[in-house]
Order: structure tokens, then sequence, then C-alpha cells
């Protein structure tokens, strides 16, 4: 910086400390620009763009009924083995998975499921909010993907939000906030 | 009864500055956090009262009662004294920093100063001087190579910094002919001394930054090579007595900018008194230390003695060869 401003200025810029007010520009442009923090989780709340990969999910067809074939190459693919398939056969002659669990806590979240996936079934959602105090609850079932949280439609910007009142340890977004977030990215100064 | 009654003013102003100045750091350290974080693009303490205003009470609850430790080889009589030997100076200097003309009040002149010493400047810069015996004290008590090194290069410092802060007022002192603060600040009436002195305000800014031991000149408490320096040992209330004199003289030298250089109390807007108008310009400069403090980084030890000999010491010597042919 010094170096390419003594260059840029000469040596009246350097008598000058044109480098150090150089300096103080960029810092006093800084203290009275936007800052980025998200004032997560009481206050705001980061809707994750579409390619997130987030809590897998599962498609279901317009029956209801999942669109899993139970053909476990999800389970192959899977390097971390966190994909437990068992299938069964139902009345019309369909091969529906009987158990479908994920050890969330052994996840990696590579997405390979989802490109393995022959029947658009199994796919990485938004939700980010995993944590629990108790491991066994790290393992979601079929229920658990089916009314997970799909992929955002809102995704990439930060939405007015509340931890969540029943106590847990998630936060979320206000109601009827759904269009009034703010695009992050326009408070992050651009370099030139 | 007399004597009482002339006494009277003089306790009420004493007070009145001891309290402003004990609670003066509770603000600045918010000031100071929130700079940081903006310049960092960080909102800083939020959550602690409105927009964190309350953050500094919870910190002062949370260092008054925190364990006071003293370690174990330390000695221990210098260990305590040294915090209240650095904060005493700072407290002395306001004795003879003036505010503003006399002003009347239930029809007596009161003057705006504990003391209008004649020689107010020489006295500031002798008392300010003896603030270092906190750090050396510190340093050496503390029996931590941390602590010593910080005291060590602190001592270094402020021996290589006093020279040019001095030299750098003379000129002050040349065209206001006199040492009192007020004949200085009434003697740039029309003119700051700023437009005469540019270099003399450059050295005695720079000086002070390092007689602060501010960045970028702070490496006596450097964080990153030396733990915390001479304060390394400290814990509790006796580290909040430093944290205290670190403030109180950051503001003592952003008043000593205003009064030699920047016009004092004068030429404020007809609407504002004076005394606001002088706390405005301090502010002001309370504000550009701590931008710069968060805009440049620490000067290694070799080049912070360059700069002081080599640079600031010829620089204020210049100073008062120029002026003193331009006033013949």
């Amino acid at each position: 910086m010094a170096r390419t401003q003594v260059k840029r200025h000469g040596w009246i810029g350097r008598l000058f400390f044109a480098d150090l007010l150089a300096g103080l520009r960029l810092t006093l442009g800084y203290m009275f620009g936007k800052t980025i923090t998200h004032h997560y989780p009481d206050y705001e709340k980061w809707i994750p763009y579409q390619r997130h990969r987030g809590h897998h999910f599962m498609n279901t067809n317009d029956l209801g009924e999942v669109n899993c074939v139970a053909c476990e190459l999800c389970s192959k693919i899977c390097p971390c083995d966190c994909i437990t398939v068992i299938p069964f056969e139902t009345e019309n002659g369909d091969r529906r998975p009987e158990v479908f669990d994920i050890d969330l806590a052994r996840c990696l979240y590579c997405g390979l499921c989802e490109d393995a996936c022959p029947a658009d079934a199994i796919k990485l959602g938004q939700e980010y909010e995993v944590a629990t105090t108790n491991r066994a609850t790290l393992v979601v079932h079929l229920e658990d993907l089916t009314s997970a949280p799909r992929k955002a439609i809102n995704g990439g910007q930060v939405l007015p939000a509340r931890l969540d009142p029943e106590g847990g340890l998630r936060s979320v977004p206000r109601s009827g906030t759904e269009t009034v977030g703010q695009d992050w990215w326009s408070r992050i100064r651009q370099g030139k | 009864m007399e004597t009482v009654l002339d006494l009277l003013p003089l306790l009420v102003k004493m007070a009145i500055i001891v309290g402003v100045l004990l609670l003066l750091p509770l603000p600045l350290t918010w000031l100071e956090r929130k700079i940081a974080a903006h310049i960092q693009q960080r909102p800083g303490p939020m959550r602690v009262g409105w927009h964190g205003l309350l953050q500094p009470l919870a910190d002062a609850i949370k260092l008054l009662t925190k364990e006071d430790h003293i370690p174990a080889q330390a000695d221990r009589m210098l260990f305590a004294i040294a915090p209240v030997v650095a904060l005493v100076p700072p407290f002395v200097v306001f004795v003879a920093i003036p505010f503003g003309d006399p002003i009347q009040v239930f029809g007596t002149e009161v003057t705006l100063s504990l003391s209008n010493l004649n020689v107010g400047l020489l006295f500031i810069l002798a008392v300010s001087g003896i603030g270092v015996f906190g750090t050396i004290l510190a340093g050496w008590a503390s029996n931590s190579k941390y602590a010593v090194l910080g005291s060590l290069r602190s001592i270094a410092q402020m021996i290589s910094y006093e020279i040019p802060m001095g030299f750098s007022v003379i000129g002050v002192v040349m065209l206001a002919n006199s040492m009192q603060l007020t004949q200085i600040v009434a003697a740039q009436q029309g003119l700051w001394n700023i437009v005469v002195q540019p270099i003399g305000f450059f050295v005695f800014f720079v000086a002070g930054l390092a007689e602060a031991q501010r960045i970028p000149f702070d490496l006596p408490e450097a964080e990153g090579d030396l733990g915390a320096g001479y304060h390394t040992e400290y814990s509790g209330i006796r580290f909040s007595l430093f944290m205290l004199a670190e403030y109180l003289v950051v503001v003592v030298l952003a008043f000593l900018n205003v009064l030699l250089f920047f016009g004092g109390w004068l030429g404020g807007p007809a609407f504002l008194p004076a005394v606001v108008w002088l706390l405005l310009k301090v502010g002001f400069f309370i504000w550009v230390f701590m931008w710069l403090r968060f805009t440049f980084p620490r000067y290694r030890y070799d080049q912070l003695m360059t700069i002081g000999w080599k640079v600031l010491l010829p620089l204020s010597l210049l100073n008062i060869m120029v002026s003193g042919f331009l006033m013949l």
C-alpha cells in the first residue's frame, strides 16, 4: 500500500503523508457505512439461497405418496453412510421405503444423494438450525423429511425474525415479513 | 466566614471536575468500541441498553467484582501503588486547564479553571511527565517478563517524545509571550495557531499520541507481542484504574491540542456558550485519536525511535528557528 502510494504521489505525496491520508479516508468511509452483521437469531434471520444444502427433505407426489422408490442409490453413494433405506411393496405393487433414516450428525451435506436420486425424491433444503441437546433427535425419519422445509424461494435476504416462542433453539421470521427482507449484499462495499 | 465563601466556588468546581473525569471513561469506552466496530463494519455493543449504551456500566460492574489478584513474586507495595501513580497525574493536570473566560454567577465572577497558573503549560507538561512512573512501577512490580518489557519500552518512548513535545509548544509560547493558558488562548483571537504553527501542531500531535501510548505508538502495551504490556498482571479494579488513566490522558491531550492550536473556546458560533464550543472541539479530537487507532498498525521499536529522534526533534527545532526569524 505504502509503496504504491509513494509511486503514485511521488515525494510530495510522501512528504504530506498521502498514504496515511488514504488509509484514513478508507476507514472514514467504513465508519459511516453500513454494518454487515446479521442480528441473528432474535432480530434478523438469513434466508439461504436455493443452492444452499441444509436439512434434507422428501418430495411427495399429487397423491401424497413420497416420490422415493427405495432404490437405495442415495444410501450407496453417501460418503459417510448416514442414509438407511429399507424397501417394501405397496398393495398396488409400488416399491416404497418402509424406513428412510438420515443421521444428520454423520451427514456432511455434500448433496450427492440429491444428484444420485432418479425419482426427484431426496433433496437438501433451506433449514440450517439443527442444533439440539439430544443426539438421538439428529436421526430423522421419513415423516420428518416429508414435512421439512423445502428449498427457499425467497433466498438471499435477511428477514426480521424472533426466537421461537416455544422456547426451541430456532429463529423464525416474523409473520407477514416474507417480502420486506433486505438485500444483504447491498451493504457490502465493493472494492475497485 | 469570608474565606469559606471564597472556597465555595473552588470546591464546587473541584467536585464537578473530579466527578466528570471519573465518569468520563465510561462513555469513552463505549465510543471507542463503537468506532472500532463501525470501521470494521460491525455494529459493536448492541444488547445492553439502547445501542449498547449501558455496556460500559456492565463492564465496570464486572471489573469491580473481579478478583483483585497479586502475583506471588510481585513487589506487593509497588504493585498496589502503581495504578494510583498512573491515575493521579491526568487528574492533577486539570488543575491548570481553563475551560473559558470568567463568567458571572449570582453576581460574583467565577473563573472557569481551578487555578490560572502563569506557568500553566509548563506545569501540565511536567505533571504529565510523572505519569510514566505508574507504567514503570507497574512493569517492575509485576515480576513478569511481558510487563518489564512493556515498561522498558515505555521509558524509552517517554524520554524520546517528551523532548519534541516540549519543543513544539515553544513556538506557541513565543507567539503568546506567555505560558499562561488563558493568555495563549487570548493570543489566538482572530487567527488560530494551527495556521501559523502547522509544523508545531504536527509535532505536538504525533508526540502527544506517543505520550498517550495510543496506536500507532502503543508499544508499552502492544497486545500482539507483549500480552498486555505493563498491565499484563493486573486485574479487577487496579486494571480499571489503568484504563481510567489511559482515557484521561487522551482527554488531556485533546484539551491541549485545542487550547494550544485550535483557539480554545474562541471562534464559535454566537449561540453556543464558549465552554460547549471548547468541549465540542475536544470531542472532535478524541474522535480523531480513536479513528487513528483503528486505522494504523503499530510501529516497530526502531521505527519509533527513528521518528522521535530523526524526524520530530529536528522538525520541532526547525519550527522554533523559523518562528523566531519570522517574529524578528
